[in-house]
């Protein structure tokens, strides 16, 4: 049985020590230690709900190794929602298009949005699709979860395409 | 029972000391994107996991005196995102651009994504068709391979135990093109890819010419046939013609969940013609043949 071993990282804003497996993901470290709007998909890299910022960029945490993070800094949605002005940006949006319907790809959505979003993100539906195309939706098309970014884009006054 | 252990390499020396010590049961994680999905799938087990994350050293892109050099460490993200890429080498650029997804794209390595060697690693074809070599250290000493001495099978390299990829290095080529095929836009794992690079001389004969092939093979091929139906030549429809069928010489696919075998036998040489109608800057479906 691999032992446990102390990881420090900074989650949404506060320094915290968990006990993990060697071979933990950063996914698994998460939930484990309650940050459940974290959710647990295909936990293979292919469906992206378990989408969290490393380091200001997204990442998938299920096929990101817990302890390779030591020392560095994850945002869940939850946290940011608290905490970042343009997820709640993100978060409103989302609610006003009704991009949600059961509201399990939800979180890494808005990770992902966020994270086109910080990088110079504009209004371009087409952009917009490959910026999530990461992210598994079954419900809802995607073309309301579109629609909420690209008015988070519009907000901000960026290129409109 | 799931067993291993974790140590954090700070630097490259940190990281050879510690192949050196642990050989046999050391296994490199940096991006962590496949590495994570052989732990939990058991491929992997009783291992020292070597973390390499964070080792600044080797990650960058260099450009100097007309030779691009990657560090191993550089994500996909960085490739896809550089402008010099775009403008030296386009066949690299546009395989990290249909790398996965974007998310992906920010932890996956160019290091791992060759030392996995999967036969349908996208950046295989590129750094073959650009003639790359892969600067390979371990503890006391350095070697350089070149790309398409690398790869030995299906998940094979020539990586010994004890040995750390810091880089890839290759000469710039905007005269370069890749194109990918697969089942879905984002997440595809690749049917067939291709890749080409080519040099010509001022009556646009070509002079030097590589292609390169993914998920065509048990490793990423180069397509020596093809490039000796093209080599001296013009490009015309006679040329192109002979260069679609000798594609066939080189390579042996099979059947696979993603496509057949016969599927890919017929799409390998129509993307061929496409990578390297596009690296001599003509439009395939004009100079091609139809």
């Amino acid at each position: 049985m691999s032992n446990l071993l102390p990881l420090t990282l900074k989650v949404n804003g506060e320094e915290k020590t968990f006990l993990a497996s060697p071979h933990a993901s950063l996914l698994r470290v998460l939930r484990d230690n309650y940050y459940w709007d974290v959710k647990c998909g295909c936990e293979e890299g292919d469906c992206g709900t378990c989408t969290v910022l490393l380091d200001g960029k997204a990442v998938k945490s299920c096929i990101t190794l817990a302890h390779n993070c030591a020392g560095h800094e994850v945002w869940t949605d939850k946290g940011l929602g608290y905490n970042d002005e343009i997820t709640r940006m993100i978060q409103d949006a989302f609610v006003e298009c009704g991009s949600i319907q059961c509201g399990f790809c939800t979180p890494g959505m808005i990770v992902a949005a966020k994270h086109y979003i910080d990088h110079g993100g504009i209004a371009d539906r087409k952009e917009i699709r490959k910026a999530i195309s990461g992210n598994l939706c079954r419900c809802t098309g995607y073309n309301k979860i579109v629609d909420a970014i690209y008015k988070v884009a519009v907000e901000l006054g960026r290129e409109v395409r | 029972m799931k067993n291993f252990e974790f140590i954090k390499a700070p630097d490259v020396k940190a990281a050879l000391a510690l192949l050196d010590k642990e050989k046999d049961h050391a296994y490199l994680v940096a991006g962590s994107t496949n590495a994570m999905v052989d732990i939990r799938a058991g491929k992997v087990n009783d291992r020292t996991l070597i973390g390499i994350r964070d080792i600044d050293a080797l990650s960058g892109i260099k450009f100097s005196r007309g030779k691009i050099t990657i560090g191993a460490g550089t994500t996909i993200s960085e490739i896809a995102n550089s402008a010099l890429l775009a403008k030296k080498a386009p066949a690299l650029f546009q395989a990290a651009n249909d790398f996965a997804d974007p998310t992906t794209r920010n932890s996956a390595t160019i290091g791992g994504n060759i030392a996995n060697a999967s036969p349908a690693a996208d950046t295989a074809p590129p750094l073959l068709a650009l003639k790359a070599e892969v600067i390979i250290a371990k503890k006391g000493s350095k070697r350089r391979v070149p790309m398409e001495d690398f790869f030995l099978g299906v998940n094979k390299t020539v990586l010994e135990k004890d040995e750390l990829i810091l880089a890839v290095e290759f000469s710039a080529n905007p005269h370069s093109a890749f194109y990918k095929v697969g089942l879905r836009n984002a997440m595809a794992i690749s049917v067939v890819t291709a890749a080409a690079s080519v040099r010509k001389d001022r009556d646009g004969k070509i002079t030097d010419v590589a292609i390169a092939l993914g998920s065509v093979a048990p490793k990423p091929v180069r397509a020596y046939n093809a490039e000796k139906a093209v080599l001296g030549k013009k490009l015309d429809d006679k040329v192109i013609a002979d260069l679609m069928k000798a594609v066939a010489k080189d390579i042996s696919p099979i059947d696979d969940v993603r496509a057949s075998a016969e599927y890919r036998k017929d799409v390998a040489p129509v993307i061929v013609k496409r990578v390297l109608c596009k690296s001599c800057g003509i439009c395939a479906n004009e100079g091609g043949t139809k």
